[in-house]
């Protein structure tokens, strides 16, 4: 039994906070089978009294518990005992219904009974009958008192088994009970039958007043069923009035109802009231503004401010937002047709206006201009702007009301202005052709166009002559003195500065005209309105690459499409500007192709740093960049053609070819040009080029030259290229420069070995003969026993170059010396300098060898270092 | 010997002119100088035959884009180059090859779509995925590169050329065969 208490606490009470008081083991009365617990809990949760009664079935399979059936304790009504005196273990619950029980044993039955009882003593208001239940079922432990703590109390809950300890006082009573009878301890029976006597004593007292207090009981029933009685009168009231109140209620009702009816009505009209209001408000134009639509003045601006603010009204009305269910009203739509009407006729009005107004403007404006001319000058039209700009807003309502007509509109725009500006960009670049060409000395500017090869070199010129032919000039003024004139000279740079300020007033004059243009068009015809409503949020599309130079964000499609327009307003405002323009490049480049340079300098100024990489003008001038670029190219190849075609005179020594001496008043010119440009790199691409092809070029003319050793060709034009390069100090040629130094150093040793090979000539073949016997293995000290080399044969060469001989000799050798150089390149002292020390270098070696090898035989030459000394300063001298 | 045609296209920065003169000099240009337009010849042998690269290397930025059209119609293959470190690069080459085939008014026209600058890994944006799948879509080579590293760099070209080759066999080739066969007959 225990461990079933036990599984059945830990199972199913506990989780709820709940404590097994009591159970039972029963059947269903009558029926013997399925067996099942009837459980008896407390609430042990904080401040919960709540007990319970359960009923709990062992599940068919396994040892689990599940709970059938659930009361509240203070729902019992009955216990039924079925019989006080016989003992039974059936037994009756009386809740909302009967339920029977038989108890597995009567022990049990009378322990559940009690618990129940006990419980309902102690947590019951309404404590259940207790029907044929054995009196002593149903006592208190004699040691339970009122006043109990609840503590205490819990002993109720507590297992029956349990033993009690008494409390201090009972103790004491207890205590105080015996020793009024001494004769307790000795004698417990007659102790015991002195308590029962007692006891019985008290019951007989108990029962009596019990049985006193009955009158006073049946009084308070009486009092009891007096204050029904009245509780009932007063009942009986109540509901005669409420009877009366009924129908009040119901008329209030009723008017309540009509009340809100009331009320909706009143709102609607209201709002009908509003709504027509608003019609009619929105419906009705001015009759001050249907006046000024139909007859107000188009040429004041009074006119326009009122047409202006009349249209915006008529827009208004026209777009007054309707409910659609009234505009079948037929006063609705009268309205709407007239304003319709009033609309169309000013739309009419205006584009007509406006259309004579841009044809008028084109045709006067076409033949008041081309007197102009003279000076370097665009035509501002500002005034025709100006005049137009009153009319923009009209023009949105145009775009809005009729968008047909306002397309017809910029059409008759585009092409009446058109033929204006095709005319004026003609006639301004025909100006600037004027300038350049025609003002002042042609033959001045016409000797531009110089190539490396216009050296004074007379064989040179024909080769020139055809490429400045090429390039479309008369050939008539060409002067082979014109074409020396250096890069540098003070007319070309005269003509180049006149070329350079044509450039910029051609661009100060071309952009705010085209920048003025597209300003207006987009106010005009409202094309960049849409953009800025369009692109709120476009810019930042910028991928988290961090390149900073990547100049093209993606924009979005939007703004490509308004660019779009904007720049197909402009094209075809300015048909004929990307041909003119490039007409213009064409035309300056085939005056002299420099001017390529400045104008890749300049276009490209304006086309790579523009803010606005997809307007008309950056494309267009982005395109004739392209242009200038390959002209630019085209240039430097045409500069390396003509280096590679360049003949040298094969009379003369050869000195420094010309394209080399070019070079540098080419350089510095480029130099000037593109000083502070960020196009500084195509001119060093072009650069690296043309150096390569006068390195090139100097080596085809060294070897071909008939009169000049090849040596003192590259030697001459290479120290040339060195010092040009070193005073150009062009980073990108560094690698160039160096290279032109070696070529020039290696050249000039060369040069001096092969020219010094000769004054001693006798000596050096002998002493080459001892070394070679040195290297063969032959020791310094045997040298002197070969017959060949004999201390003999030594002295006899020896002799053979005395002071005088060997002077004559280095002076016969200056002469041809100085025959191949060039004065022009000046390096007489340098290669005598060189060849001093190359000599000495040899005398030195030949001391030592003959010292070395013939070592006792005091054989020295027949002149000293000091005389070697003093022959080249002499000779040098004498020069 | 046959002679090449071949334009290199793309948005600004994308190495457009690092990798040609990668190619044809065998330098990296580290510095940014927008291009105007540079052109650069070059003779190679590519399976054998010796071939003339006339490379046009041209400008990315937005003001250029109306020479397009020429370039379009004057070249043969075109290399299609975009930067794996900027999205917008690779995005903007759909409008690109639009135009291409517009121009040319077929729908086979040489191309090699090329994801340039693959070493820089860490700044990847662009898949390598991405780009293989717009080739195929496209039906043309794609190849990841970068003139930095020396990486792939002559074989876009190569592929391009042969890409060429492909489409327009070598004509003159034929009629040479064709010749000495007439001639055998004739004898
Ligand atoms: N890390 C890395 N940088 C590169 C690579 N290719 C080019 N760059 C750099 O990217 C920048 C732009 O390269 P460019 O070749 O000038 O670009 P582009 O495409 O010719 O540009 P535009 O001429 O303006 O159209 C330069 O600073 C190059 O050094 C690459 O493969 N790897
Ligand atoms: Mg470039």
């Amino acid at each position: 039994m225990t461990a079933i208490k036990h599984t059945l606490q830990k199972d199913l009470f506990q989780p709820n906070e709940e404590r097994l008081v009591a159970f039972v083991h029963v059947t269903k009365a009558g029926k013997k089978k399925r067996s099942s617990f009837l459980c008896a809990t407390l609430s042990v949760a904080e401040g919960m009294n709540q007990t319970m009664v359960y009923q709990v079935k062992k599940a068919e399979k396994g040892e689990v518990y599940k709970k059938k059936m659930t009361r509240y304790l203070r729902d019992l009504k009955v216990v039924d005992g079925k019989d006080a005196r016989k003992e039974t273990a059936d037994f009756d619950l009386h809740f909302e219904k009967v339920y029977r029980w038989t108890a597995s044993s009567i022990g049990e039955r009378d322990n559940f009974i009690k618990y129940i009882w006990k419980l309902s003593q102690r947590y019951l208001d309404q404590k259940p009958e207790f029907l044929n239940v054995p009196k002593k079922l149903m006592e208190e432990s004699k040691h339970v008192e009122k006043g109990h703590t609840s503590m205490e109390g819990m002993d109720v809950t507590g297992i029956a088994e349990d033993y009690q300890a008494l409390t201090t006082k009972e103790e004491q009573d207890l205590d105080l009970l015996m020793s009024e009878c001494q004769v307790a301890i000795s004698n417990a029976e007659v102790f015991a039958e002195q308590l029962s006597k007692q006891l019985s004593v008290l019951d007989g007292a108990n029962i009596h007043s019990i049985m006193g207090s009955e009158d006073q009981v049946l009084n308070l029933m009486r009092l009891l069923d007096d204050g029904i009685q009245q509780a009932e009168k007063i009942e009986e009231k109540l509901d005669s009035y409420n009877v009366i109140l009924q129908v009040v209620k119901d008329q209030m009702e009723v008017m309540k109802d009509k009340d809100t009816l009331i009320n909706i009505s009143t709102k609607n009209h209201k709002k009908l009231l509003d709504e027509l209001e608003h019609l009619v408000v929105s419906l009705d134009l001015d009759m001050k503004f249907q006046k000024a639509l139909a007859d107000g003045d188009l040429s004041s601006s009074r006119g326009i401010l009122e047409c202006t603010e009349a249209a915006k009204e008529l827009e208004k009305s026209v777009s007054a937002d309707i409910h659609p269910a009234l505009r079948k009203m037929a006063a609705v739509d009268e309205q709407q047709k007239k304003f319709a009407k009033i609309s169309s006729n000013f739309a009419k009005r205006l584009s007509h206006h406006l259309n004579n107004f841009f044809i008028h403007q084109g045709n006067e404006l076409g033949e008041t201009l081309s007197r102009h001319s003279g000076d370097l000058k665009l035509p501002q039209h500002n005034s025709i702007h100006r005049d137009l700009i009153p009319y923009a807003e009209l023009m949105l309502w145009l775009k809005n009301a009729d968008i047909s007509n306002f397309n017809e509109l910029s059409k008759v725009y585009t092409q009446s202005l058109s033929k204006l500006y095709v005319r004026e960009v003609q006639d301004f670049f025909d100006c600037a052709k004027l300038h350049l060409a025609g003002k002042g000395d042609r033959s001045k500017l016409g000797s531009v166009g110089g190539s490396f090869t216009g050296s004074k070199l007379s064989g040179s010129s024909t080769s020139l002559n055809k490429y400045i032919e090429a390039r479309g000039r008369s050939s008539s003024v060409q002067s082979i003195d014109s074409v020396s004139l250096s890069y540098s000279s003070n007319i070309n740079v005269a003509a180049r500065h006149l070329f350079d300020q044509v450039l910029e007033k051609v661009f100060s004059e071309l952009e705010p005209v085209c920048l003025a243009e597209q300003d207006f068009c987009c106010r005009f015809f409202h094309l960049v309105s849409d953009l800025r409503k369009d692109s709120g949020q476009p810019q930042e599309v910028h991928d988290s690459d961090g390149e900073i130079w990547m100049p093209l964000n993606p924009k979005i499609t939007v703004e490509r499409q308004i660019n779009e327009e904007v720049r197909n307003m402009l094209g075809a405002l300015f048909p004929t500007l990307q041909a003119d323009i490039d007409d213009f490049i064409s035309f300056a480049d085939k005056l002299d192709g420099f001017n390529s340079m400045y104008l890749l300098v300049k276009m490209s100024q304006h086309v790579i740093n523009t803010q606005d990489a997809g307007s008309f003008l950056s494309k267009t001038f982005a395109s004739s960049l392209v242009r200038i670029k390959r002209n630019f190219d085209s240039f430097i190849e045409m500069q390396i053609k003509a280096i590679s075609e360049t003949k040298v005179s094969k009379k003369s020594k050869c000195g420094i070819i010309s394209f080399v001496h070019n070079f540098e008043d080419f350089a510095n010119l480029a130099e000037s040009i593109f000083k502070g440009s960020d196009r500084h790199t195509d001119l060093d691409k072009g650069y690296t080029k043309l150096v390569a092809a006068i390195f090139d070029n100097i080596e085809r003319i060294a070897v071909d030259h008939p009169k000049t050793p090849k040596e003192v060709i590259r030697m001459e034009n290479y120290h040339h290229m060195f010092s040009v390069l070193s005073t150009l100090k062009i980073s990108s040629l560094e690698g160039d420069k160096k290279k032109a130094k070696h070529k020039y150093q290696d050249s000039l040793t060369f040069y001096t070995q092969d020219r010094l090979g000769r004054p001693l000539e006798k000596l050096h073949v002998f002493i080459e003969g001892v070394k070679g016997y040195l290297s063969q293995g032959v020791k310094p000290e045997d040298v002197g026993y070969q017959l060949a080399f004999s201390k003999q044969e030594l002295r006899k060469v020896i002799k053979d170059y005395t002071g005088k001989d060997v002077k004559k000799s280095l002076e016969h050798m200056y002469k041809k010396v100085e025959k191949h150089l060039s004065e022009e390149e000046n390096l007489l002292q340098v290669v005598w300098v060189s060849m001093q020390d190359e000599f000495i270098k040899q005398y030195n070696d030949y001391e030592e060898l003959i010292n070395r090898c013939y070592p006792d035989a005091k054989i020295t030459l027949e002149f000293t270092i000091n005389d070697v000394l003093d022959f080249f300063s002499d000779i040098a001298r004498s020069h | 010997m046959r002679e090449y045609k071949l334009v290199v296209l793309g948005s600004g920065g994308v190495g457009k002119s690092a990798l040609t003169v990668q190619f044809v000099q065998g330098i990296f240009v580290e510095k940014y100088d927008p291009t105007i337009e540079d052109s650069y010849r070059k003779q190679v042998e590519v399976d054998g035959q010796q071939c003339m690269l006339e490379i046009l290397d041209t400008a990315g930025t937005e003001q250029f884009t109306a020479m397009r059209d020429l370039y379009m119609k004057n070249g043969q293959g075109f290399l299609l180059v975009y930067s794996i470190t900027a999205q917008s690069t690779f995005n903007d080459l759909q409008d690109l090859r639009e135009q291409i085939l517009r121009v040319k008014d077929t729908d086979e026209v040489p191309m090699i779509l090329v994801g340039n600058k693959c070493d820089l890994e860490d700044e990847r944006v662009v898949g390598k995925d991405q780009g293989a799948k717009l080739a195929q879509s496209w039906d043309c080579g794609f190849v990841e590169t970068s003139a930095k590293a020396k990486i792939n760099v002559n074989e876009i070209f190569f592929s391009l050329v042969r890409a060429i080759n492909k489409k327009n066999p070598d004509t003159r080739g034929g009629k040479k065969s064709g010749k000495s066969k007439s001639s055998c007959t004739l004898l």
